[in-house]
This record gives C-alpha cells, structure tokens and sequence, in this order.
C-alpha cells in the first residue's frame, strides 16, 4: 500500500519537471544572472520559507473545482441548487498532469493561474490534520481523529503546530527553527519573523519569532522608540535608567516576559536602520503589505547574515464565510492571487525565486453542502483543505498529495461519499499536514533524522515527502 | 479648584493637600491589620534543607527528624515537605498551591501538589505531598518554594539525584525549624521574608487596578475612605437617571440613527463615521473609563464580558446596530449569566455576527450553535469545579459535546430572525437591531433534540414544542452544565485579577456562581464581589511569581490617563474620547475584536515559561514599543497636549494629561523621593523594587532640580513604560 503511494508521488514529481517547466527555468536564468551580481555576495544557500494563512477557513470547494463533466456535475449537484456553484465557464482551467483530467481555478486566482502555467505554483489536495490514516469507515468507527473538529481554534493551531493529538504548544515554523538553527550562524535577527502578530506557528521550545508590522510602515520605522534625543544628558540618562529597570526583578515571570519581549524589539531597532526600495509595486491589502514587508526583510537577508528564514503572514480574519461566501470569497481571492504573484516576482527580481517557498494554510475547508440559499448561501465549518505552493524550488502545474478512495489525489465530491464524515461533505483528509509541512522542512534543511523530533506523528503516515520541492 | 485660585494659591493648596495625603498614606500604613500569613516552608535547624520524607514510608502523626534524603532523579515518586504559619479556610486543600523548584540553571520546573493534612498534634503545621518532576534530572540541590495565594514562601533545598550544588540560597533567608509549639497570633514566624511589615495599605490600590480602569487621585481617597465592602455596595448598587429609570452607563450612551444598509451617496463625512462606524461607541468607552466614576466596576465586567461573549463591530455595519449589544452586556453585568445568554442569542448583532438570523429548518446554519458552546458556555472540555480538565483513565482530556450535539444545538436556534415589522422598534425600509429577534416558527426545526448530558441534565427536547420553549430548554441545558460555573469564573478571573489563577481560586469563585448563598446560580454580582475579594486577589504584595496580568492595551492607556487627571488637549475641557487609534495601533481595536475569539486566546502561553498570559498574545516586538512610544507621546506633550485636537482628524477636543501634582513633589523633594514614592503608591500600589526606586531617582537627578516638569515627566515615564507597571500584580 505505501510502496504504491510512493510510486505514485514519485511518477507526479516526475510530472512536473516538464519541458515547459525547463524552458521557464531557462528564461529565468538570465534575469538571475543579472540580480546575482548585486547580491554577488549572498549566501549561495539562503532558504527562506514563508507561511500565508488564510484566517477563517477558505473554502476550498470553491476554490478548486472539478472541471471534468463527471466531476463538475457532483459539484454542481451538491451546490448549484441553493447558488453556491461557481459556473463552469468561469473557472480557469487547469489540468494536473498526474491526474489527467481537467480541474479549474476560482475565477479571481487569475495570478495564480499564470503562475501555475509557469509550473512555479503547486496544489496539495485535501490535506488536513489527522493523527493517523483515517477512511470513512474508520471515522464512523471512531478511530483516532483530530482533537475538537471543526473547532476555528483547535484546526487552526492543528495546522499551525501540526500535531493533532494534543494541543500543542510550539509550532513546526518555531521547530524547525530550533533545529536548524546551525545552518544559521552568526544570524543578527530571529530566524522566524511574524508579520501578523503572535502565531502558534511561530513558536518554538527555543525560538522566539520576531514580529513586525506590516508595510506601509518602513521597515526602519517598526522598532523606533521616540523621545529620546541624541546628546541630551538628562534624556540619556532617563534611557539609561529605562534600560536598566528592564533587567530588574526578572524573577518575576511575567515582569521578565514582557522585558524580553521590548528588549528584543529594542536589539532589533539597531539592525534595522533602513527601509530597502523594493523593484515590485505590490497591492496595497493586507496580505500585499505583509508580504510587502517580509520582501523587504528577505532584501537585507545578507547584511543581516541570515541564511534561513521563515515566515509567517495571515490574511484578516474573513474567510468565515457561513453567509454571502459568493461574494465575500471574490475579493479575497483576488487579494490572494495578487499578493502571492506580487511577492514571486519580488523574489525573481531579488535573485532569490528558487530559495523561496510560500504556502497556504486555513483553518479548514468548508462543507460541500451549502447553508443559506441565494446570494445569502454560504458553508459550515469542514475539514479537508487544498494547499498552495509556490516557488522556482516547487515542482509546478500539478496536483500532490495522497490518493484517496476514488484512487486520486482529489476528494469525491459528494455528500455522503466515500471520503465524507457525514452527510455534508466535510472531507477527510487523506494527508496530513505534517506529510506536508515534513516535505517543505526537507527542502529548508531539517536532517532527515531531525524530522520525527519537529514532527512527532510523522510516522504514523506512509511518507515524510510528498515530492513537490525540488 | 485651580480656576478658582488665580493667584497661585491653588498649586499652595495642591501642595498641601498631596502632603496631606502622603500623611494619611502613612497613618493607614501603621493601622493594624489581620493579614493572612506568608506559608513558611520548614528546614532543618542548621540550615535551609527542606524537612523532607518519603511519602510512601512516612506515616502521619509526628514531625520527622530532619536527615538529609537525596532523591532519585527523574523520578516522579512522592516527597512530603512541611509547611506552617497557614490560615486555611474551610475547604481550602491542595489545589490552592502550587510547588515550583529550581535548578542551578535557572530553569523552574513545577511539582504537582497532591495533598495538604495538619499534623494530628501540631494543628499548625501541615504535610503537604508532592511529585517530584521526573524533568528535573540530576540537578543536585534545587531550591523549592511553595505559592499560595500569590503569595511565596521561603525557599527550602532538596537534593536531586545528588546533594550540593544548586543555586545559592536566597538573600537572607535563615534556618525555618518545625514551631513546636502553636505561634501566637500576629506573632511573625521565623523566616517569613517576604512579609510586608507594617501591614501592607497598597492593597487598596491594587484592588482600584483590578476593578476600574485605573487608579486616580480622588478614587484612591474615595476608597480609602469608605472601604472595599462599601465601594463595591455603592458601585453594584442601582442607579436611577432623572426620569428614575435605572441607568447602567455614567456617560449618555452615544446618540444614533439607523440607517439604511445601503449607505445612502448623501451620507459621508461626519454622517459615515457616526452612524456606519464604531467611532461614537469607541469614543464613549473611553469617557466612560476615564471619567465614568460610579460604573467603573460595572464597566470594567461589562469590558470584561465583551471579550468572552463576543459581538465585533467589524461584521455590524452601524453603530446603532452594535449598541444594543453592548446594553445587554453593562444591564447583565451584575444580573444573572441565564439571563445574560438568552439577551444575548436573540440579540439580533449577535444572530447576524453568528448567523443565527439566517438559519432555518431548511438551511441550518452552525456557527452559534458551535459558539456558544465553545466559548460562550461550556468550552470544550470537561472540567473539574477547580476549572482544571476532567480526565480519562489514559490521561486524556474528554471533549464536552461532539459534532452531533452541535447539530442538535443549531437545530434549536433555527427560525428567528430580525423583527423589521410589528415590534416597537420596527421601521419601514430598515433593519430593525433594536429589539431582539422574534421567530418564524414556519422556518424553525420542530424535532426533537438531544443536548448535552451530564448529571441532572434534561438532554432531551421533545418534538413539537415551540420555538421559545425549545430556546429556553436548551439554554437552561447549557447553563446547569457544571462546567458553565468554572469556565466563566475562571475567564472573569482572568479578565480582572490574575492570568493564572489557583484551582483553588477558581473553585471559590465557582461555588459562588453556583449558588449565591440565597440559592442562586449565575449571580454575575456575586461573582465578580467574590472574584474581587478574595484572599488570592487582595492581601500583602504578591510575592508569588506567576501572579498577575499584563495590562491589556485599553487598560494599560486608560491607567495612564486616569493617573494624571485626563482632560482635553488645552486642558480646557474633557477629553472627547477620541483615543481608539492609540489602542488599536496595539492591536486592540475596542469593540472591532479580529474575530469570535476576541483579542487574544485565554489558554495563551507566555513565551519561554509554562504559564499563560492571554494578553501577551499581542504583546510582541511589533507592539511592545508603541507602549513606551504612547507614554512619551502623552508625558512629553506640548501645549495642546498629547492627543491634539485636530477637527479634520476626526478629534475635536483632544486628550492631555497634566503633572501637575508630581512636579509639585519634585519641588518639595530635590532628591525625587517624594516623587518616586507617589507614582510607586498610584500607579503600582507600593511594589516598587528598592532598585528600580533607585534607579529612577538617579535619572531624576540627572535634570536640574528647577526643571520640575521634565523632573516629574522622567520620573512618570520610567514607571509608565516599565514592565513593572505593565504587569498588573
């Protein structure tokens, strides 16, 4: 059964190292060629990894559709009726070779789309939290599953910390950090940066992630502490004396957390002393100006001696979308679309397109089933997600993952069929998030004997490599 | 008064009355006062070794004489230690401490606490049965401290895995041999350090931190005045408008209009941002905690119940939608959480925020059945009356309700919807979010249903019975769970007093919303009187070193402000509220929380520690210096103050704070002592470090002694930015 899977992953890696994919590649060269000689002094093995989190739950159903007669129809069955179905004409057709067959993306992934064509862009289906391999029949039986499905909170951190048992309390971006952090010598910042706050994902046993605000303000500007002026005797001494009282009464645990915390922002304000131009003008939404800012942070990778980053941004908190999904999905697929292809062509002016990964999580899909009718109609909380990839390392224009009962990667969907809980269509995975975040820390450099310390369930699943990076 | 003193003997009068105060401070601190004990753990007599057994071998009934033990490392095996100068009340057993031990590293590692038993003929000395922590290793001597009530005891020695090594001991600390015999009362036991002698008077500031919006200069007269019990009389106590209706804010509630959902071309300017914004409500808010003097408790729980039962103006598209939501919360706040639930599911911003307004029998939608559960009620898991997890025999935590309760749940709540006509508010063309929702008992599912079950539960609602009935039945279904008393004790704990809280607190607390006394559950007054006073929230200075909370952004500007008389930019008039751009750039937008969780998770855990901090959630880099960078902008304000008005930036009075009275102790006191001591006792209740005092004198030193202003400004803005003061202990 594994040994089928494997063959399986190996021939859809194949897949992907298509001729076009090669051509792209070669065209690309040349503009690499040209960056490299202004970063002709950067590490030859930055890697960075950034995490884009959909906050709220995406629905992928909506997201990618069948676009096969067969498939459409099951699609449109389940969500036509009650005006939840994307009509077919308007999806932008895509065809995983590994498949065969045709698919479509939401209308408004329009970037995504071209890049998928440039094979830069990957699709990982129906990949979710899962303790262990879990069929139908298992489910119904009351196999192990996920702590609390269908909660926002629990998926949400079950993503972020890949481990679904338990809650947890470090992230496998902090992990990883802590278990790589010898590839990143002399490295003048944290190696995870969060540019929305504190995340779970973030988190490590011995990682602190930095956090900064999102552009528009300059990346000179997110550490600055005012009122101080240079020279002044009396305001040197009140900074002496602020410094000072940050170091006292550390027994005090929450005293010392808080410290930390304005110490390490204050260390950081000396680094950052100014606010690199970027070549690409990106969109002015709030995915756009966090990707906008980790650009920026990637710009200085070689001042700042990193040669490992990671990063984490998340969307607002809109893709909640039990009413009006219609409507209130448009626009934030095209804010999606925009800020990843924006931030891809930063990377290629950067010289940096194949040191980059950028992925996307979400809480969790949502039911096939629509609640609502109309413009009103929306979908309920589910579980089986689509994940993208994006990046010259990724082996583009195709779909990964592991084949569920229909014997491809892509859930059937039907209420009620074989890869549902119930009756609604809320999918079971057929692989876990940490066969996926496993296979992008490969890439980043976690030792292959490192990867069942950051992802303690890994074996429980038939492989740690999905094959989609390079 | 200033106004009324052109000549400059208002600042003489000032003058005297802050010496006046500085002498009552003083008399109050030498009242006699019954403050519980400071737990002493006991050592032998020579030095500071930990009277230790093994529990498995010891047998109750007289003190051990004291050998040295090593224990095994990493091993989980039982140690009984001994510890005295305890006031227990009834019921108060071993989940009201908490052991924590540290290695020669630094690192604490926590010891479960698994029983506390006087001794038969020493009454005043207790055993208290610990597990090692198998974490520990071969750490040698680690020394072992034991919290109770937020407040710490001397640290004692065990050897782990060998014996030597280890960390010194603490500055001071002297042999604690067994009393033999029973200590008088108020008679200091040997080695109690951490008493604060004279009885400590700090206690009524730290309870104006926890129960207003900040400590101001007339609040903490006031109290000192007429007492805790009586404050809490007077806040709790009904309040009547001129019209003798009763009142529930200090301030008007903001003014509205509803408007058409469609944002009509001819509103925009002013007519956008009041009626089709939060604007108004934000502004309130901050009036009402700055100067809304006889509902700053009501307040604070109302604040504090926005952030458990949440509604976001981010998905209610008009002030005067939001509004009604926000009456609910301050009109419940000292009524009944049953009471509160059922206001709360029919008020129509909540069934529109959680789409209870659109689901039906045929379309039923799950999101407020899945909520209301999750955090509104019952969370997730099964919980002990302590607030701690229920457990299963393999350890595990065991879920509350699965997706199929949730569906049940949803299946109740189908069919209401907004009242657009034949309800008093109801107007032709509009929404109505004034009244609460009313059914279509056309569109309500009308089978049966199957709840949550626990003891004494009635989990099953027939068919055929009306809608209201089906609602009430189901809330009633939530609110007699037994983990309904525990999670909203402990989240209101968390919300007024501490992060991390004992067991032991949490299960005082919940046996009050369990029954009031008069046999009445969910009193929301009674809670939060019994949250307020007590023994872990009022007391010494906490010395424990897990107690407190960091300040959450609106407190931690609103504490500011309140500390230094806020008014208008020009100081010619009140404030105008105008203040959420502050708090939001610290990732607290008031009454805009990013989703259903509000702002920050309540299980968060504090960064390199095992303990939670929910606000630390979004205390990062990213925000952590725009604290300091609010307190320069308002202490180092020009003329028109920190917060100008600015008629085009939507602030038309401004907002100023004034040092006044500190520059005045900065006049009377060239070595800044007197000022320092001042902000210490209102700003953080007497918790100052001698070091830290010392620190900021010699800052204050360091400006001419006639530059009182920038005198005072140094000093207010060392203890306003430090993470002293940001933590509220």
């Amino acid at each position: 059964m594994s040994h089928s899977r494997r063959d399986f992953l190996r021939r859809s890696g194949c897949a992907a190292l298509s001729m076009a994919a090669l051509a792209t590649n070669m065209r690309h060269f040349g503009l690499v060629d040209a960056m490299a000689q202004q970063n002709a002094d950067a590490p030859p093995d930055y890697r960075a990894l950034v995490c884009i989190f959909l906050n709220g739950g995406n629905d992928g159903n909506n997201t990618v559709v069948p676009n096969h007669t067969a498939g459409y129809a099951q699609y449109s069955a389940a969500r036509a009726a009650q005006g939840l179905a994307i009509p077919q004409a308007s999806l932008l057709p895509i065809t995983p070779p590994s498949i065969g067959l045709n698919f479509g993306l939401h209308p408004n992934l329009t970037e995504l789309k071209t890049l998928w064509d440039q094979q830069k862009l990957a699709i990982v289906t129906n990949a979710g939290p899962l303790v262990q391999p879990l069929t139908r029949a298992q489910y119904q039986a009351g196999m192990p599953r996920p702590m609390q499905l269908f909660s926002h909170s629990d998926q949400s951190n079950q993503h972020r910390t890949a481990i679904s048992a338990t809650a947890a309390t470090t992230g496998w971006g902090g992990r990883m950090a802590d278990r790589t952090g010898a590839l990143n010598p002399g490295a003048a910042i944290a190696m995870v940066t969060s540019v929305n706050g504190t995340s779970l994902f973030t988190a490590g046993n011995t990682t602190t992630p930095l956090v900064v605000a999102p552009a528009p303000t300059p990346l000179n500007q997110v550490f600055a502490l005012n009122g101080f002026v240079t020279g002044n005797g009396e305001d040197n001494a009140r900074r002496a004396s602020m410094d000072l009282i940050r170091m006292m009464d550390a027994d005090r645990t929450l005293v010392r957390a808080a410290s930390d915390l304005t110490q390490q922002a204050v260390s950081v304000s000396t680094q950052l002393s100014s606010d690199p131009p970027l070549t690409v003008t990106f969109p002015n939404t709030t995915l756009g100006n966090q990707l906008k800012q980790v650009a920026k942070l990637m710009k200085f990778h070689t001042q700042l001696n990193m040669s490992r980053q990671i990063f984490y941004v998340q969307s607002a908190a809109m893709f909640d979308t039990h009413t009006s999904q219609l409507s209130r999905q448009a626009p934030l697929m095209v804010e999606l679309s925009q800020a990843m292809k924006a931030f891809y062509d930063e990377t290629v002016a950067q010289g940096i397109a194949s040191q980059v990964t950028t992925f996307s999580l979400s809480d969790f899909s949502r039911t096939l089933n629509p609640t609502g009718t109309g413009s009103g109609a929306g979908s309920d909380h589910a579980w089986g997600n689509h994940v993208f990839v994006m990046g010259g390392a990724v082996r583009g224009g195709d779909f990964y993952g592991t084949p569920g009962p229909n014997g491809t990667v892509f859930p059937t969907l039907v209420g009620g069929g074989p890869d549902d809980t119930d009756t609604r269509g809320r999918f079971i995975p057929t692989t876990s998030v940490e066969m996926f975040a496993a296979t992008l820390a490969s890439w980043y450099g976690v030792a292959t004997a490192d990867i069942p310390l950051v992802f303690p369930y890994i074996n429980n699943f038939p492989t740690a490599n999905l094959g989609f990076m390079m | 008064m200033n106004k009324n003193f052109p000549d400059g003997s208002g600042v003489r009068l000032l003058k005297l009355m802050c010496a006046c105060a500085v002498i009552l401070m003083c008399a109050s601190l030498g009242a006699a006062r019954n403050v519980p004990g400071v737990p002493v753990l006991i050592s032998d007599d020579v030095s500071t070794r930990a009277l230790a057994v093994n529990s498995a071998t010891w047998r109750p009934g007289r003190l051990p004489t004291p050998t040295q033990v090593v224990w095994p490392a990493g091993s989980d095996m039982r140690v009984t230690l001994f510890v005295t100068n305890l006031d227990l009340m009834p019921g108060e057993g071993a989940n009201a401490f908490r052991v924590d031990a540290q290695t020669e590293s630094g690192r604490r590692y926590y010891l479960s606490v698994e029983s506390l038993n006087a001794l038969p003929n020493y009454d005043w000395i207790y055993a208290v049965t610990l597990r090692l922590n198998p974490d520990v290793g071969d750490a040698g001597d680690v020394l072992v401290r034991l919290n109770w009530r937020g407040m710490a005891s001397n640290r004692v020695r065990l050897a782990v895995g060998h014996a030597g090594g280890g960390l010194s001991d603490d500055p001071g600390a002297i042999p604690t041999p067994a009393p033999t015999v029973r200590p008088k009362v108020g008679e200091p036991i040997q080695g109690d350090l951490n008493r604060v002698a004279p009885p400590f008077a700090g206690d009524n500031v730290r309870f104006l931190e926890q129960a207003t919006f900040g400590t101001t200069f007339n609040s903490e007269l006031h109290l000192r005045r007429i007492g805790i019990q009586r404050w809490l009389e007077e806040q709790t106590s009904p309040k009547f408008d001129t019209n003798s209706n009763p009142r529930y804010s200090s301030l008007p509630y903001p003014s509205f209009t509803i408007m058409p959902t469609n944002i009509p071309t001819s509103c925009t300017g002013a007519c956008l941002r009041d009626n089709y914004t939060m604007y108004k409500l934000q502004n309130w808010m901050f009036q009402e905690a700055m100067y809304g003097e006889d509902q700053q408790l009501r307040r604070r729980v109302s604040w504090a119940l926005s952030q458990i039962l949440v509604v976001s103006g981010r998905d209610t598209q008009q002030l005067g939608y939001m509004l009604p939501y926000v009456k609910i919360l301050d009109r419940n706040a000292f009524g009944n959480f049953r009471d509160l639930l059922y206001e709360l599911t029919l008020n129509p911003a909540m069934g529109n925020y959680l789409d209870m307004m659109r689901s039906t029998n045929a379309n039923p939608n799950e999101n407020y059945g899945r909520e209301i559960l999750q955090l509104f009620s019952v969370g997730l898991n099964l919980l002990k009356k302590d607030g701690t997890p229920k457990l299963d025999q393999n350890g595990n935590r065991i879920p509350t309700y699965d997706q199929n309760t949730i569906n049940n749940f949803t299946k109740v709540f189908t069919g209401w919807q907004l009242c657009n006509a034949g309800c008093p508010a109801s107007q032709p063309g509009l929404l109505n979010y004034i009244d609460p929702m009313k059914v279509d008992p056309s569109l309500h599912d009308t089978s049966q249903k199957t709840l949550l079950n626990y003891s004494g539960a009635i989990p099953t609602i027939p068919a055929g019975l009306s809608p209201d009935e089906d609602l009430n039945l189901a809330l009633d279904n939530i609110f007699y769970h037994p983990n309904v008393p525990p999670f909203i004790s402990r989240a209101l704990i968390q919300q007024l007093v501490t992060s991390n809280p004992t067991p032991a607190y949490v299960q005082r607390v919940a046996t009050v919303f369990e029954n009031n006394g008069q046999g009445v559950r969910g009193d929301l007054r009674a809670v939060v009187v019994a949250i307020l006073l007590d023994p872990e929230a009022r007391g010494d200075i906490k010395t424990d070193p897990d107690y407190g909370k960091l300040r959450e952004p609106l407190l931690y500007v609103t504490s500011i402000l309140r500390a230094f008389d806020p008014r208008s930019g020009t100081r010619t008039t009140l404030s105008d509220g105008v203040i959420n751009g502050i708090t939001q750039g610290l990732d607290q937008d008031v009454f805009n929380p990013p989703t259903v969780f509000s702002y920050y998770p309540p299980d968060f855990e504090v960064p390199n520690s095992a303990i939670v901090g929910p606000e630390y959630a979004i205390l990062t880099t990213g925000t952590a210096l725009k604290r300091p960078n609010f307190a320069n902008q308002m202490i180092f304000a020009g003329a028109t103050g920190g917060i100008p008005a600015n008629a085009n930036n939507n602030i038309p009075n401004g907002t100023s704070i004034t040092m006044d009275r500190m520059q005045a102790l900065a006049a009377a006191d060239p070595t800044g002592g007197q000022l320092v001591d001042m902000l210490n006792r209102l700003m953080m209740h007497g918790s100052m470090s001698a070091s830290m005092r010392s620190s900021i004198m010699q800052a204050v030193q360091a400006v001419a002694p006639a530059n009182t202003l920038k005198r005072a400004q140094t000093a207010v803005y060392l203890v306003a930015t430090s993470s002293q003061y940001e933590v509220q202990r």
